[in-house]
Order: structure tokens, then C-alpha cells, then sequence
């Protein structure tokens, strides 16, 4: 079955290339300008994982996350930022990953594959 | 020496202590006279050296704030020393503290700022003297990553409490949480170890056991969640009560219900109570007005102003009438004739004359007119007060007689 990805991401350039890109990997993308808009997209979207970038006006990254986490969610979280300091936030540890922003996906990509993998896994336990 | 920073839940609603908490948290009850019961914990934590304390809090808490910043504004801010009381603030979600866990999770961002190497989490909820300092050395000691303090009772009392299993070097190895047939103690089958809800964490496993607790579908709760998910899996060690009691007599009380909460403020009136208020070492702090001398007054043929085995407060003047066995907050007025017996009467309370009182606990402020008899007809009081099965009445806060 196809999986679903939400793209939390406030600069569209980079919400582009990630959902093309993803796509090509057999991805559905669901995308979100920030955090209000991907608490949104969670209720109505049921992804099965997200990528979430820091910094954005309206709601940000560690906020959004806090929410997510407290609704009880297991869904995967991959924080997405070009600064690398924001692991020392408590609030950081409860992504499953962490990866630095590029231009080449590679990592990117590899981490959603494991990750999917683990929680695919788990929901067969 | 470690950084510690001491939070202290006190959003307990004390359902089981209505009405006294019709209009304050359960920390914010007054206790023994002149005390709130919060403030034998915060107590503990400044002779325990530690003064960085965060007190939470969500129901009713204003009368709780209002203690805390009259009674406690004592420590030196510019040393780092603080006791704050930080109301739920929905900042990471919108909705109130679903258990203990989740109540320390929601102020995740408090623990970043201030980035502790130990955190000991606290109730505001009991009655006790402790040294943290003894636990905390113990927890170093151990290399543990969790310690929980427990106190030994007996097995027949292991419904009201979390029972928490360990092996002989003192580790955990099971949590039951209000067990019918509970684990007892190695070498002591009459006996169990209750969690008294005291928790020293080493901060950087509490955040991600907290993070994966809030991730999971759960009570949120640290005796139902968090100590059973650690088990096995950390290092989770218990400390016995007995080594870090202060007085020494393993005096601890939840004063949970009408009934403990009664017990526990009668037994400060034996002649050698366990709980020693008069210790200057460990001398308990709290807020208290500007009152006068405590009084008696008359002593005439008929008309005698006495108290006996009794706790008097400053402000209180006991004008003709008798006081026995009972506990009188500040400003307490007992007028002629009056009689009171084995009763709680808390602050500003005014007892008419002729009035008989027994077995009861009044709330502030309330006027007891003339003549007027509460605790000597159970079944003609319990239409207008609460009693107990064991038979105390409770006369409620803002009640006109």
C-alpha cells in the first residue's frame, strides 16, 4: 500500500523539491506551510509519517511537535532544519530523526525507508 | 555537587476531602493549626539544601498561589533560589494535566531552561519530615537512574497504595499498583514497600521516558506508567523512608480523606507526637498574619476560660468557654459556656455562647451561633454538613448559621 508523507515545510522552493522528489520514490505527499496547518492536516490526512522543519512563522517545529507527541500519536517524526544546535532542545528527542537540511535527499529518503520499516514492524507486532 | 531542581505536583483536586477543598487545592488545605500541608513539603526541600523549587499547580489553585507568595517569598533570588508556583499553561497542549507524568511533560520547557542535573519530583499531598539530601546520596550511590522512595507498612494496607516489588539489593523489579495480594518485603512477609510519589530522576531519562510515555496511549501516571516501563530496563532503585526521616519515628501521612486528615492533626496533640513540630532543625515554615498572643479570659465560680490538650494559635481568645482535646487555628473566638471537644477549628471561626461542639472540623470564617449543638446528632447533621462513617462532621467554608 502506498504511504503517505506530510511535508511540514514553510519555504516553498524546498516544499517542492521535496514533494517531487518523494513522489518519484512512490510517496503520497501531503504538504503544510506550518505547524497550524499540519496539526490540520493530521486530522483529516492520516499520514503515515512527517517531516518537519523548525523554523516557520505561525506555529513552529518544536511546538508542532509537542502536539503531536501529546495526542498519543506513534506516527514517525523527521525533524528537517538547516541548524543542527536545536538537538540540544529537549523537546528534539521526541522526533525519531534528526536530519540537516540539503539540497541532495539521500539521507533524507534513507531515514523515511527505515523509519516506515520500524513502524510497519511494529503495527505487525 | 549535582544540580537539582525540585517540582512539587500540587494540583491535586482532594476530592476525598470535600468540602474543605470545595475552594482550594488539596496542598492549600490548612493543616495542624497554622500550616497548609504544602508547606511540610517545601519545608523538607529548604533543610534538605534545596531551594529551587517549582510548585505545579491547575485547580483551584488561588488560594495555593496566595500562600505560597506570602509565605515563601523568603529565599534570595539573586543566589538562584527560588519557589515558584507554575499554573498549568497548556503551552505544549490544550488540556489540563492528565497524571503525574504528563504534569511534568507539559513542563518540558521549564526543565530545558533550567537544565538540572537531578530532578526529585514531589506531592504537595503529605505530612512528613524528610531529609532529600540522604536519598539523593543514596541514588548516586546506586548509579540509579530512577530512585523511589517508599515507606514499609503493613501488608493488610496494600489496596490504598502503589506495592513496589524489589530484589535483595534493593532494586525494583515490580510495581503493583493498589494490589489485593501484594509482593511483601524480602525477609519480611508481613510487611510491603508503598511508593510515597517521591522520585529522584536523573533529568536526561526522565525526558525521554516521559517524551515516550506522552507518545503512548497510557494513564500518563508515574506509579502506573513510567516506574512499570523503566522496570528491568533502567536502573530503578528503591530508598527506604526510614533512612532519610528526619525525626525518626517514620511518620508520613497522606491525609487523602476526612478521616486521615482528622487523625493525622489529632495526633499533633499527644503529649509526645510523632510528627515533632518544636524540633528547631527541622522547623516548618509557613505564612501566618499579624495576631496577638493567644488568650483565655474568666475564671469565676461558673464561667472558667480553659484549654486543655489542646493546640491555641495566636489571635484566639477563649472567653468563658472549654476547650478540650481540639485544634484552634489563628484568630479563633470561643465565647462563654461554649464547649469544644475533640474538634478542628480553623482560622477565624466564632463559637457562641452555649454552643457544644464535638468530633467536628469547621472551615474559615463560619459563625456558630449561640446555643447551637454540631456532632451531638449525627442524623440531624448530616442534613446540612458532610460527616463521615466514622462520625466527623465537617461545617463548610462561607456556611450561614
Amino acid at each position: 500500500m502506498k504511504k503517505t508523507i506530510l511535508v511540514v515545510e514553510d519555504e516553498e522552493g524546498l516544499r517542492l523539491l521535496y514533494e517531487e522528489e518523494l513522489k518519484g520514490e512512490g510517496y503520497d505527499i501531503l504538504t503544510a506551510k506550518n505547524g497550524r496547518e499540519a496539526i490540520r492536516q493530521l486530522e483529516t490526512g492520516k499520514p503515515d509519517l512527517i517531516i518537519l522543519d523548525i523554523v516557520m512563522p505561525v506555529m513552529d517545529g518544536m511546538e508542532t511537535l509537542g502536539r503531536i507527541v501529546s495526542k498519543e500519536r506513534k506516527t514517525p517524526v523527521i525533524l528537517n532544519t538547516s541548524y543542527s544546535g536545536y538537538q540540544q532542545d529537549f523537546m528534539s528527542w521526541a522526533a525519531d530523526a534528526y536530519v540537516t537540511k540539503s539540497h541532495d535527499l539521500t539521507e533524507l529518503k534513507k531515514k523515511i525507508r527505515e523509519l516506515l520499516e520500524i513502524s510497519e514492524k511494529s503495527r505487525n507486532l | 555537587m549535582k544540580k537539582v531542581l525540585a517540582m512539587v505536583l500540587a494540583g491535586g483536586r482532594g476530592e476525598r476531602l470535600y468540602p474543605l477543598t470545595r475552594d482550594r487545592a488539596k496542598p492549600a488545605v490548612p493543616f495542624g493549626a497554622i500550616y497548609r500541608i504544602i508547606d511540610f513539603t517545601l519545608s523538607n526541600c529548604l533543610h534538605s539544601g534545596l531551594r529551587r523549587i517549582y510548585a505545579l499547580t491547575q485547580y483551584k489553585s488561588t488560594s495555593l498561589n496566595r500562600h505560597i507568595q506570602l509565605g515563601w517569598n523568603i529565599l534570595s533570588a539573586p543566589l538562584g533560589e527560588f519557589v515558584e508556583v507554575i499554573p498549568a499553561q497548556q503551552r505544549i497542549d490544550e488540556h489540563w494535566y492528565q497524571g503525574t507524568a504528563d504534569a511534568i511533560f507539559q513542563n518540558i520547557y521549564t526543565l530545558q531552561e533550567d537544565r538540572p542535573d537531578l530532578v526529585l519530583i514531589l506531592s504537595g499531598d503529605h505530612i512528613y519530615k524528610m531529609d532529600y539530601r540522604k536519598m539523593i546520596a543514596f541514588h548516586l550511590e546506586k548509579g540509579a537512574d530512577l530512585t523511589v522512595a517508599a515507606i514499609r507498612m503493613d501488608r493488610k494496607l496494600s489496596r490504598e497504595f502503589g506495592v513496589i516489588e524489589v530484589d535483595r539489593d534493593w532494586r525494583i523489579v515490580g510495581f503493583q499498583e493498589k494490589p489485593e495480594e501484594p509482593k511483601t518485603i524480602p525477609g519480611d512477609p508481613g510487611g510491603i514497600l508503598a511508593s510515597m510519589g517521591i522520585y529522584v530522576f536523573n533529568t536526561e531519562l526522565l525526558v525521554r521516558r516521559l517524551i515516550e510515555d506522552a507518545r503512548s496511549e497510557s494513564s500518563h501516571d508515574f506509579g502506573k506508567d513510567i516506574i512499570p516501563m523503566m522496570i528491568g530496563k533502567d536502573q530503578v532503585f528503591v530508598f527506604d523512608f526510614m533512612q532519610g526521616d528526619f525525626g525518626g519515628t517514620g511518620y508520613w501521612r497522606d491525609v487523602g480523606t476526612i478521616d486521615a486528615y482528622y487523625e493525622a492533626n489529632m495526633d499533633l496533640i499527644a503529649v509526645t507526637p510523632q510528627l515533632n513540630l518544636y524540633d528547631p532543625q527541622w522547623s516548618i515554615l509557613t505564612y501566618q498574619s499579624a495576631s496577638p498572643p493567644a488568650k483565655t479570659v474568666w475564671i469565676e465560680e461558673r464561667r472558667v476560660g480553659t484549654a486543655l490538650n489542646s493546640i491555641i494559635s495566636n489571635g484566639c481568645i477563649i472567653s468563658g468557654g472549654n476547650v478540650k482535646r481540639s485544634i484552634l487555628s489563628p484568630r479563633v473566638a470561643v465565647h462563654s459556656f461554649a464547649e469544644i471537644e475533640d474538634s478542628i477549628l480553623l482560622e477565624g471561626v466564632d463559637v457562641g455562647r452555649n454552643a457544644k461542639i464535638k468530633k467536628t472540623i469547621i472551615d474559615k470564617e463560619v459563625q456558630i451561633p449561640p446555643g447551637m449543638e454540631i456532632g451531638y446528632h449525627l442524623d440531624e447533621d448530616a442534613k446540612r454538613f458532610t460527616v463521615t462513617a466514622s462520625g466527623i462532621v465537617v461545617v463548610p467554608k462561607g456556611i450561614r448559621l
